[in-house]
């Protein structure tokens, strides 16, 4: 699955009034989900993928919750990665997160998305440099 | 007088400044963010000049960058076209200083209208109609300030002199929660405006949004150019605007133009400028003057057949207007989209590569923008990328046209507005005209803005 193809996905979701998706292929799973009541400082659920597409179909049952992932920038905007220029950083490596909790934020055009964690874990390595310009479906944090 | 503008600004706005100056025969400066590198006016200026990174604090409003990019160049004049540094009064005397022109009015004039009170005050002295309610600051003591909204009458809207378009505002129901009020009010536009001033005003309930536009020279001379209805918005900002003012009495119109342009030669205006009104039963009252270009002024320019920027440069160049209020009418009516690269039903913002750009044409279709196919929509400023305008005869014709452009314009690869504002111009109410200013929001809650 790339950029394109996850972007896709969102778009369908978007322009529909379906509450959640949910997409497996070749390893993958994309969830979308909306959130009631989503407004200008909306957040955007983060797209998840395992660290390598595995070559068996199914991997074994217990491996997922230890698997690492890759967060993947849900738009194309600036990714900040602490709350307000002075502050401190949402997170840094080696923290454990919660399921929901911010991870950084992506803006576009005065809008503030916020990137959540998509489950628990701990942060292994933040990919990208705070103020850069990132694509949608680009990596930004891994989680062990 | 100056041969040479530099264009403080980007995106439609920059273009149709070089435009108008090309049309004067006079040669450009673009300067423009990291981000800006590809855009037409960059490439079709005269020279470019690159003053910073994307973000705009380090660009477009870093204002020692633009001064030193007018002396490099040899730029005489600077237009700075809307938002950004347009009515920085701080920049206008530092433009000035620099022994260049600012187009547009003085730095004097552009603080008077930024202070709301004292904007009121000058107001009311030229005869302009306001809102009920003082043209002075509140007093501290929080029995004068019950004794004058009772003598106004509740609901009234406690605002912040620093403030305006919509923001540092509060509205009071009663007097239980005036008190209250009035200091998160003090507090919020003492920090976000650095001036804790606040006002009071009787709130209007269901008003329109109606501005009259004005253009004056430094000689003297004050014309105004008509009627807008600015009253579709949301959240304060505007979404689709319409010239004239449909329903409304022309010699109503007139009643309330004239001491607009009488204000101008009070105050020593010079440029072009707008007056904002609410409309509420029959009468007019000013909320407050852009001191600048407005993103709408087209619609203007289509039932005047005047050329308003053309007129701004002229006029900054030191020329006497060449017209004269008899010679100002109304032709036909029309109506400008604002065309948002943002989700139609969410609103969430969607920058990106456009892939298929398709433009409507035709009798009476204008479109200003920047963009075309394989343009990239920065995430780093407002979400505009182009304004549909149409002309026509009469309302009914001109929103006909306005119906077929929109559906004939094609924007892929990102989500802009387009599907929104083919849903607007179907709308009974808006179709039927005079809707006022909540009336959009409240369609957008309904059942019938998605179906």
């Amino acid at each position: 699955m790339d950029a394109l193809q996850i972007k896709t996905f969102i778009d369908a979701m978007a322009s529909s009034d379906l509450a959640e998706m949910e997409v497996g292929h070749d390893g993958w799973t994309l969830r979308l989900v909306r959130r009631p009541g989503a407004g200008a400082a909306a957040s955007i659920p983060a797209v998840s993928r395992p660290p390598s597409a595995p070559k068996e179909p199914r991997a074994p049952a217990a491996a997922p919750v230890a698997q690492p992932h890759e967060l993947l920038a849900p738009l194309f905007g600036v990714v900040h990665l602490q709350p307000a220029p002075d502050a401190e950083p949402f997170v840094v490596e080696g923290q454990a997160v919660r399921a929901g909790q911010t991870l950084c934020v992506i803006e576009a055009m005065k809008v503030f998305n916020e990137v959540q964690a998509e489950r628990d874990g701990v942060i292994d390595a933040v990919l990208v440099a705070s103020g850069s310009e990132v694509e949608a479906g680009q990596p930004l944090i891994r989680l062990r | 007088m100056f041969d040479t503008v530099l264009i403080a600004n980007r995106g439609e706005i920059a273009l149709r400044i070089q435009r108008a100056c090309r049309g004067l025969g006079l040669k450009t400066v673009a300067v423009h963010s990291e981000a800006d590198r590809d855009a037409p006016h960059v490439r079709q200026a005269d020279q470019a000049l690159c003053i910073g990174p994307a973000a705009a604090t380090q660009s477009y409003l870093n204002q020692t960058a633009i001064l030193s990019a007018a002396a490099v160049s040899g730029a005489q004049a600077v237009h700075p076209g809307y938002g950004f540094l347009s009515e920085n009064a701080g920049f206008v005397a530092r433009v000035e200083d620099a022994g260049l022109t600012f187009i547009g009015p003085s730095a004097a004039c552009i603080r008077t209208m930024g202070d709301k009170v004292a904007a009121k005050r000058a107001m009311r002295a030229a005869g302009v109609p306001c809102v009920p309610g003082p043209d002075e600051g509140l007093p501290d003591d929080p029995a004068e300030v019950k004794a004058i909204a009772r003598e106004i009458g509740y609901p009234v809207i406690v605002k912040a002199a620093g403030g305006g378009g919509g923001r540092g505002m509060r509205v009071v129901r009663d007097e239980s929660a005036l008190v209250d009020a009035l200091s998160l009010t003090r507090e919020e536009a003492r920090r976000a405006f650095g001036n804790p001033e606040v006002y009071i005003e009787k709130f209007l309930l269901h008003p329109r949004h109606v501005e009259i536009q004005v253009l004056a020279d430094r000689h003297g001379h004050a014309l105004w150019l008509g009627s807008r209805d600015c009253s579709l918005q949301r959240r304060h900002q505007k979404v689709l605007e319409e010239a004239p003012a449909p329903g409304i009495d022309p010699q109503a119109i007139a009643a309330v133009g004239e001491p607009c342009a009488e204000a101008c030669r009070q105050i020593g205006y010079c440029g072009v400028g707008t007056f904002e009104f609410l409309y509420e039963d029959g009468a007019f009252f000013f909320i407050e003057m852009n001191t600048r270009l407005q993103v709408e002024h087209p619609v203007t320019e289509m039932t005047t057949g005047i050329d308003i920027v053309q007129q701004q440069i002229r006029v900054a160049r030191g020329e006497r207007l060449a017209l004269s209020q008899s010679q100002i009418g109304c032709q036909g009516h029309a109506f400008e989209c604002r065309i948002n690269a943002e989700h139609p039903q969410t609103f969430a913002p969607s920058p990106g590569r456009i892939s298929d750009w398709v433009l409507p044409g035709g009798f009476g279709v204008r479109v200003d923008s920047h963009v075309s196919a394989g343009y990239r929509v920065p995430p780093y400023y407002d979400s505009m990328i182009a304004k549909l305008v149409v002309h026509g005869a009469t309302r009914d014709d001109a929103l006909d046209r306005l119906r077929l452009a929109l559906d004939e314009m094609q924007v892929g690869g990102i989500q802009t507005n387009l599907p929104l504002h083919r849903r607007i111009v179907r709308e009974p109410g808006f179709a039927a005209g005079g809707v006022d200013i909540h009336h959009l929001e409240c369609w957008l809650q309904g059942p019938g803005a998605n179906s």
